[in-house]
């Protein structure tokens, strides 16, 4: 008989509640006969509330359960907090989603759920194995999700590519987990301490391909190929959801892995610095050329990435702290402008164009103006939570020796491309013209709530970071 | 307390524009125009106990970064911040003629948002929120440019606007953080900065060239030409009266008091760009058929005597390069004005296309005339002051370089005087502007928001230490410069 190791319920409650609502979602469309579909997203935007009510007793503390595989702390509640407001904010998106668009309502919304719970498996995960269950929870439900918008070709072709890279990526990463095991003789992150201080070519090839597995999650260039038509193909709300939420807890892994196993700066990161560069440069330029919003924000986001591995250079201190407020900035930047994507397009995919948003400053003022917020935002324009995160950033890089600089650097000059991207939507929403897709006429109140949200944080953020550091003393 | 108010009242005033009905045309310029008065006023408190200097400081970020809300009025400040209060009635008020009267609102908000950027860079007393106000600034004007201007040229202006001046702002990013890392402090007013002379040198020239191009100064003009002769009147208005001092004003209290050794280092090559910018914006005025890209080039030259005051180290190079400043910013915003008058009426901005409007429109002409007299730098107007201590001041360290730029003083009469009577005087063209001549005479309103402006003039010309006495001569950091940058 083998002996269970205990579980601090507590610890695990957040994503086990979550996980529940799920399950309620399914079984709730499988007894109703007319299953309306609006109470199944809200059965789930319930679960974030009851999970998030669970994550309030674990509020600072510093504790792991399951042999020490799954802990929580102020780190992993960051990230759950912003994962449970990007499912929120994406069910609720997800009720504008035409019927004719394709697949069931419950399926949806359960998958969402479960993507989530998996996302916050990887927040928590402390070793080899709760890393690779997390992100392979959340990848297989949303290369399912991708394909949600099926009628549409792009949305088949956005879910092949998803399931076939990302199933490629997961190989990189579960390949690069068997070689670090052999090479440290563990799967807890907290033992690979000693290995990674001397490392050993075992050692160093485990971590390259555990890392590519990772930067192709996070869409890091080279391994972003999938990411603009998987976005472009994806239904709305679930491109925000991977933009944001993915991302989040991918960069929640990264974050522990990089912070348990270096005690340092260390030349094996190298690599990371390198492809973040590369990500800034690829992600900015790309942008450049691209006039349906949704590809330009995958765009953007590969950069974007590219800035937040910048809080990790030279694994500082304040780096963590760093990264949290860039991805909460980055969060709340993201949601606000797809919602507003969503607001315009009203259900209808085809409304992400360009040539929606010509004149739309005129027509709709103030969906262009908290628009033209976001986009300022992703800028780095001041009073914006973009511009205070990348001063983080830029400060972090610069105290972090020579590739820590050259990452500023790059980043700086990025910020000067990027101006040209964000600002050329602002420009077209401002020509006083007649839209070229006549339409979008869309003003349902549930992107209203959401983008106003956003707005609303990435203002605090930008206006009060303080206010955001005494929060995260706090926990 | 009160320097929030003067800080944020023009950014109440364009939130509660936003609470006003599009269509209550009355209530909006209402609003925008008592906001701009009160700030004004409110300002106007401020030069009395100037000396001493008033500040506010609150905690503001944690975290990696540390800094504090740090904002002044002071002598260093107060002139800068009087400038922007004063210029800014006229051009809301000017901006009431403004379309169709469905974006009227848009109009003026933007307006407002650009007075309380300007306002908020003049008095901000660190670096951080210096850095805050000098991009957010960008945006209001790539705004205007981009969606009031209504002309595809304006758009096209727009990047040019927002690409250089952005690259300005990164640049200046990297000297901030730089100074910042260094130091851990982005209190650096009044300090000089102890480091490395090869550090302070990057530095400096990181500081130097976002504060050039704002300006500008030669070769950092690309974006001004087509941004001052496409921008609306009271955009440009703003633009080259208050906003082309912020960087001016930049190496007035950041750049040269920081890096006093990198300032004498740089000085050479910054009096050869000086000059360059006299004698080739004077050149390339006279060149110019549109009365706008005139002023443009003309400004280009005006303000290049500034960097020449700044980096000659004289004695009175501060004090005189102010009366300077805000001489130039009184005259290029009622220039700007009339000729906005103007090609209300006839529609054109060519000079060749327009004359004789002083036989119809004697007040209009009148006011141009002092304006362009102003301009040119007739004694008892408000260039002359500013330029006559300028090169008294400058001819004592610096005397080759500014005897070339006084070739500019006779170049400016050239140009000017054409402008003047190329839209004045000469037969009136036909077809006539309008059917009835008296509609081309300045109308009341216009008279009244140019009045104050023409009124400025004769008061700054009349009585210059009115500012300059009340301008720092001279800082620690100063004294040093002047020593070093002794040839």
């Amino acid at each position: 008989m083998i002996a269970l190791p205990s579980v601090n319920w507590a610890v695990v409650a957040p994503p086990v509640v979550l996980g529940a609502a799920g399950l309620l979602v399914m079984l709730v469309d499988l007894v109703s006969r007319r299953a309306l579909r609006g109470w199944l997203y809200l059965i789930g935007i319930a679960g974030c509330f009851a999970s998030f009510a669970t994550m309030l007793r674990i509020a600072g503390v510093s504790q792991t359960t399951l042999s020490g595989a799954f802990a929580t702390d102020r780190f992993s509640w960051m990230f759950d907090a912003l994962l449970i407001f990007t499912l929120a904010v994406s069910l609720a998106l997800s009720a504008l989603k035409k019927a004719e668009d394709g697949g069931s309502p419950a399926s949806y919304a359960a998958l969402l759920v479960f993507c989530t719970v998996g996302g916050m498996v990887m927040a928590g995960a402390t070793n080899l194995i709760g890393i690779f269950l997390g992100i392979e929870q959340l990848s297989l439900a949303l290369y399912v999700l991708a394909g949600t918008g099926y009628p549409r070709e792009s949305s088949k072709e956005a879910a092949l590519k998803y399931v076939l890279l990302g199933s490629l990526a997961s190989g990189f990463l579960i390949y690069g987990s068997a070689l670090l095991y052999g090479a440290t003789g563990s799967i807890s992150l907290a033992d690979m301490g000693a290995a990674a201080a001397s490392p050993s070519p075992l050692f160093v090839t485990g971590l390259a391909l555990f890392f590519v597995g990772i930067a192709f999650k996070l869409a890091l260039s080279p391994f972003h190929i999938w990411t603009p038509d998987v976005y472009e193909g994806s239904p709305i709300a679930i491109t925000a959801y991977m933009a944001v939420a993915v991302k989040a807890a991918t960069f929640a892994v990264l974050a522990r892995f990089v912070y348990t196993v270096f005690a340092h700066d260390s030349i094996a990161l190298v690599p990371l610095w390198a492809i973040a560069i590369l990500s800034m440069v690829v992600g900015n330029v790309g942008a450049m050329r691209q006039r349906n919003l949704k590809r330009l924000l995958a765009y953007s986001s590969i950069a974007q990435s590219g800035y937040i591995v910048v809080a990790l250079a030279g694994v500082s201190t304040g780096g963590l702290s760093t990264m949290i407020f860039y991805v909460a900035a980055y969060a709340f930047m993201n949601l606000g402008a797809f919602a507003l994507i969503a607001l315009v397009g009203d259900g209808d995919e085809a409304y992400a164009d360009l040539g929606a948003y010509r004149g739309l400053f005129f027509r709709r003022p103030w969906v262009a103006a908290l628009l033209a917020l976001f986009f300022m935002s992703l800028a780095g324009i001041p009073i914006t939570a973009g511009f205070m995160g990348k001063l983080y950033l830029i400060f972090t890089g610069l105290r972090a020796g020579p590739w820590g600089i050259a990452m500023a650097a790059a980043l700086i000059a990025g910020t000067l491309v990027s101006f040209y991207v964000y600002f050329k939507v602002i420009w077209e929403m401002l020509v006083r013209e007649e839209p070229e897709a006549v339409g979008a006429t869309g003003n349902h109140w549930i992107p209203w709530i959401a983008a106003v949200a956003g707005a609303a944080g990435t203002l605090f953020l930008g206006i009060a970071p303080y206010a955001f550091y005494a929060l995260l003393a706090y926990l | 307390m009160l320097i929030e108010a003067v800080i944020f009242l023009p950014l109440a005033a364009a939130v509660l524009l936003l609470a006003i009905p599009k269509a209550a045309a009355a209530a909006l310029k209402g609003v925008a125009l008592v906001a701009t008065l009160a700030t004004f006023g409110l300002s106007l408190s401020f030069v009395g106990g100037a000396a001493a200097g008033v500040s506010d400081v609150h905690p503001w970020i944690g975290g990696a970064v540390t800094a504090l809300y740090h904002v002044r009025i002071d002598a260093w400040s107060v002139f800068f911040v009087l400038l922007t209060t004063f210029v800014s009635v006229p051009a809301v008020w000017a901006a009431f003629s403004y379309g169709d009267g469905a974006r009227l609102r848009g109009y003026l908000i933007l307006l407002l948002a650009f007075e309380w950027t300007l306002l908020g860079l003049f008095t901000a007393g660190d670096l951080l929120l210096f850095y805050v106000y000098w991009d957010l600034m960008l945006v209001p004007v790539f705004l205007l440019l981009a969606g009031y201007a209504d002309t595809p040229q304006a758009r096209r202006a727009a990047w040019g606007y927002l690409l250089y001046n952005g690259a300005g702002g990164l640049i200046l990013l990297l000297g901030v953080v730089g100074v910042v890392v260094g130091s851990h402090t982005f209190e650096v007013l009044g300090h000089s900065y102890a480091v490395s002379i090869v550090a302070e040198r990057w530095l400096f020239v990181a500081f130097a060239l976002a504060f050039l191009i704002k300006t500008p100064v030669f070769p950092f003009h690309a974006w001004m030409p087509a941004t001052y002769t496409y921008a609306p009147p009271p955009v440009v208005a703003m633009v080259s009266a208050i906003q082309s001092k912020a960087g001016l004003y930049g190496l007035i209290v950041f750049a040269l008091p920081l890096f006093p050794h990198a300032a004498a280092w740089a000085a050479p090559t910054l009096l050869a760009l000086a000059v360059i910018s006299i004698i080739y914006g004077a050149l390339t005025a006279l060149g110019q058929s549109d009365a706008k890209t005139l002023v443009a080039f003309s400004s280009l030259s005006h303000l290049g005597l500034v960097i020449l005051a700044l980096f000659s180290f004289a004695k009175i190079a501060v004090p005189a390069s102010v009366v300077m400043i805000v001489g130039h910013g009184v005259i290029v915003a009622a220039l700007f004005l009339l000729l906005g008058f103007v090609e209300e009426r006839t529609g054109t901005r060519e000079l060749a296309a327009f004359g004789g409007l002083a036989a119809v429109a004697p007040r209009l002409a009148a006011f141009m005339l002092i304006a362009a007299m102003a301009a040119l730098g007739l004694p008892g107007l408000a260039s002359f002051s500013g330029e006559f201590l300028i090169f008294i001041g400058a001819w004592q360290t610096q005397p080759v370089y500014t005897a070339i730029a006084l070739i500019a003083v006779v170049l400016a009469s050239i140009y000017m005087l054409k402008l003047f009577q190329g839209v004045m005087h000469g037969a009136l063209r036909e077809p006539r502007p309008s059917k009835d001549d008296r509609l081309i005479e300045l109308k009341p309103r216009e008279l009244a928001l140019v009045a104050p402006l023409v009124a400025a003039m004769f008061f700054i010309g009349l009585w210059p230490a009115w500012i300059n006495v009340r301008s720092p001569a001279s800082t620690p950091a100063a004294a040093a410069q002047r020593v070093e940058g002794r040839p």
